[in-house]
């Protein structure tokens, strides 16, 4: 508490401040309402008001060309999407993909990281530094450099396969081997995860490590019951942070296919699908209801995660 | 379904594109598109046109991007063309706004959505024109009160812009197709050249598409020497196809046109989807060239020439290409290259005709103009500026232009003596409908048709006649889909 020297040279207590109409709690409130006003205020504008736009659109039939013609056509992009053959096609591409890449990037990610967070590695941090760094560079260009190395002649990775006396696959234009080269360039992208997971390996308390080696734990017993459980909140929010990263997978798969989804729409991922009813189609109402149905599709994807994680995830020590 | 009132209307598309214009704004990195990284237009005009007033000058905003136009070395013509325009019309501004083409279409129905239409818009061309055609003001009585001299251009030429009545464009560019050959490997294989006159016989033989076959086995060549008639030939080790036709991004109608003549993939009724027989027949010799007798080079083969750009790497000895290719051909660049070339007649299809695939360019007035005069005199200035021609690499739609084209064309590429009478007699065997005429809910279409194209480029054991009868069921449901 602060004091105050009287004239009279007395010490006495501050009085209190003159009575307002807003109580403490309610002025920290306003105070903490205005620290994060920027984001607010962004977040209204530039997220929720267009949301509720693409809500609106998704009952139109809106075309940007014809903006005048706008109708109200009720839940018909809605129903359409249920005998669109290409929107089945669409989400399996995604789904078979994520089924690749998501175990795949985590798996890695995990890997590297425990690597990287050894005490027994010299240089650890130009390590973490190298792994991290492609995450630096534009996904555009880094996807360049991809199709250049998966090239079927002159790339790399098949001159090097060559080399061992096997001939690579056509990578990007064949319709078996996209999803898993797709797969592939994703690996050069897992700095995030990493990150993510080196702060949790290195939150993991020794004394639990000191205790399993006290038990006679070897390298193997401590991860799976000491590392993994203390890990498994990382992993968790890492594992719903890649599955929606797959579900909203576009970049890569525009720039391979020159944003048609080839070959043969092997790469015609859901979002890529979305984006190609809203902008080359015009058919921004359809493009509306697509996204829509992604939202609630990786929402329920979300609550099946967080229902099953109690029987995985511990939290405090507890499941 | 019930209609909105204009008012609600007039509100809800002003929402739309408020949530388009934040969204665009906005950013995130799971889900940014090319087209943010893409490079900002290279020169921008003030977004709208000012309302003529008295004593002021008409704004008159001139859109590119669609087509062609947009490449950093042709913008300085046009700025220069729009500096004497407006040198000469004090009363109109004209301003130049170049978009990058694969931005552009987006860029400007959003624009359209958000009322602020350009004036103009081109140059662009007929599968362009499908997407904005609708927006496009018939010019047809301006040309008629202002007495524009039209005689120039060939009327069927003029009749590819009247859409439903209406006059949308003038052509000013027209590209015949034709093969591109290289000279070289018919002298190391000791071929004789393909024809230049239409109803020439190559050898004794017709010249039709068999004979081309024949012609292209002969000059496709494995790693060991042997061409495609041998028994020794090894299809894993190809080093030399004998044709291709390249640019044609997949698309399964313009493959069809090619090698099987004009047809349409919409009934005469509008809206019924079809594929005509000649295409099939056509698409047919192209798959069996590609997977049976080798002499077509698959989408794999074609990445692995030039990046696509085949004709160029010297390992084609005959290229269907149209004539803005042009652009693309550097004798004795590169390596590989191409180093003595000269162009042919297309043979005669399975229809019995002789069809050369036609592209052309124009630039039309968009219905919102508040200015619809001053956009007419400003395109009439535009459409008779041989400059814009020649930066566009263009063959101009008016045939006293051409022998000035030609002649320059004949600089460039000398000492080659390129024949290019060829591809004016070409003009005369146009596809007719167009490769890239209408068909409902175009866009849609027009990818499911490049849908087509992808299989028929990659998949080796394709069924293609099941394939392409499925593909006209896609076709009808993307029919019906457009109303």
């Amino acid at each position: 508490m602060t004091t105050l020297e009287t004239t009279a040279g007395q010490v006495g207590v501050t009085p209190p401040p003159k009575s307002s109409r807003w109580n403490l709690s309610q002025r920290e409130a306003l105070t903490g309402l205005l620290y994060i006003s920027p984001f607010l205020i962004g977040f209204v504008l530039f997220s929720a008001l267009p949301m509720l736009a693409s809500l609106v659109l998704s009952l139109t039939n809106f075309d940007p060309r014809e903006p005048d013609e706008i109708t109200f056509i009720g839940l018909d992009n809605y129903s359409r999407l249920l005998s669109d053959p290409l929107v089945g096609h669409a989400l399996m591409v995604t789904i078979r993909f994520a089924l690749i890449s998501v175990p795949l990037t985590l798996g890695i990610a995990l890997g590297v990281s425990i690597l990287v967070n050894s005490p027994k590695l010299r240089g650890r941090n130009v390590f973490r530094t190298l792994f991290y760094m492609p995450m630096q560079i534009p996904l555009v260009a880094t996807t360049l450099v991809w199709i250049g190395v998966l090239h079927a002649t002159t790339g790399w990775l098949n001159i090097g396969l060559g080399a061992v006396g096997v001939d690579g696959p056509n990578w990007l234009q064949s319709v078996t081997w996209v999803g898993p080269a797709l797969a592939l360039m994703g690996i050069w992208a897992i700095g995030n995860y990493m990150l993510i997971f080196i702060a949790g390996l290195q939150g993991v308390p020794n004394e639990l490590y000191d205790a399993a080696k006290v038990d006679g734990a070897g390298v193997l017993a401590t991860f799976r019951h000491v590392t993994l459980p203390q890990l498994s909140p990382v992993i968790f929010y890492n594992l719903i942070i890649a599955l929606i990263a797959s579900f909203q997978y576009f970049t890569q798969a525009f720039v391979v296919s020159n944003g048609r989804g080839d070959p043969s729409n092997a790469t015609l991922f859901y979002n890529l699908y979305l984006y190609r009813q809203g902008f080359p189609f015009f058919n921004m109402g359809y493009a509306s209801a697509l996204a829509w149905v992604l939202v609630a599709i990786v929402l329920a994807l979300t609550v099946v995660l967080f229902r099953t994680s109690g029987r995985w995830v511990f939290e405090g020590g507890q499941r | 379904m019930s209609h909105i009132g204009r008012p609600r209307r007039r509100a809800a598309a002003v929402l739309v594109v408020f949530g388009l214009l934040v969204t665009a704004c906005s950013g995130s990195a799971a889900t940014s598109t090319p087209a943010d990284s893409a490079a900002p237009a290279a020169s921008e005009a003030p977004a709208s046109a000012a309302p003529t007033t008295s004593g002021e000058a008409a704004e008159i905003e001139w859109y590119v991007g669609l087509g062609t136009g947009e490449n950093e070395e042709q913008i300085p013509a046009e700025e220069a063309v729009v500096a004497a325009f407006n040198e000469a019309n004090p009363n109109i501004h004209l301003t130049l706004t170049v978009v990058d083409n694969t931005e552009a279409a987006d860029t400007l129905a959003t624009r359209i959505a958000a009322g602020d239409s350009p004036d103009i818009i081109g140059p662009i061309g007929i599968r362009g024109l499908q997407s904005f055609g609708d927006q496009l003001l018939d010019i047809g009585p301006f040309i008629e009160s202002s007495g524009v001299d039209l005689s120039g251009i060939d009327q069927a030429l003029i009749d590819v812009y009247n859409v439903n009545g209406k006059q949308i464009g003038i052509p000013m560019a027209v590209y015949s197709s034709f093969f591109y050959y290289n000279k070289s490997l018919f002298d190391e294989a000791e071929l004789a050249y393909p024809p230049h006159e239409v109803g020439a016989q190559y050898e004794g033989k017709e010249w039709n598409w068999a004979t081309v076959r024949d012609l292209a086995m002969k000059l496709t060549v494995d790693d060991n020497g042997n061409d495609a008639t041998s028994a020794d030939f090894d299809p894993s080790k190809i080093v030399q196809y004998g044709l291709d036709a390249q640019f044609t991004e997949h698309d399964a109608r313009a493959w069809g046109t090619i090698f099987g003549g004009s047809g349409s993939a919409v009934a005469d009724d509008g809206k019924t989807a079809q594929w005509p027989d000649n295409w099939r027949t056509g698409l047919q010799y192209m798959y069996d060239g590609i997977t049976k007798d080798h002499f077509i080079p698959n989408e794999t083969a074609v990445q692995a020439l030039a990046d696509g750009n085949t004709f160029q790497s010297g390992r084609i000895a005959m290229d269907v290409v149209h004539q803005w290719y042009t652009c693309c051909v550097y004798p004795g660049e590169g390596d590989p290259a191409v180093t003595d070339w000269d162009i042919a007649v297309l043979p005669v299809g399975p229809d019995g005709k002789v069809t050369s695939k036609l592209h052309a360019d124009t630039i039309g007035i968009m219905d919102s103009t508040e200015n619809p005069e001053a956009a007419f005199t400003a395109l009439t200035y535009l459409a008779a500026s041989p400059e814009l021609i020649q930066t566009w690499g263009a063959m101009p739609a008016v045939a006293g232009q051409r022998d000035a084209f030609f002649t320059g064309l004949q600089e460039r590429f000398a000492p080659l003596d390129i024949d290019w009478n060829v591809s004016s007699l070409m003009l005369q065997y146009p596809d007719n409908p167009s490769h890239e005429a209408f068909m409902p809910n175009f866009q849609e279409a027009d990818s499911a048709n490049k849908d087509l194209g992808s299989k028929i480029w990659n998949e080796t054991d394709l069924d293609l006649p099941a394939a392409i009868d499925a593909h006209v069921q896609t076709l009808q449901g993307i029919f019906d889909t457009g109303g």
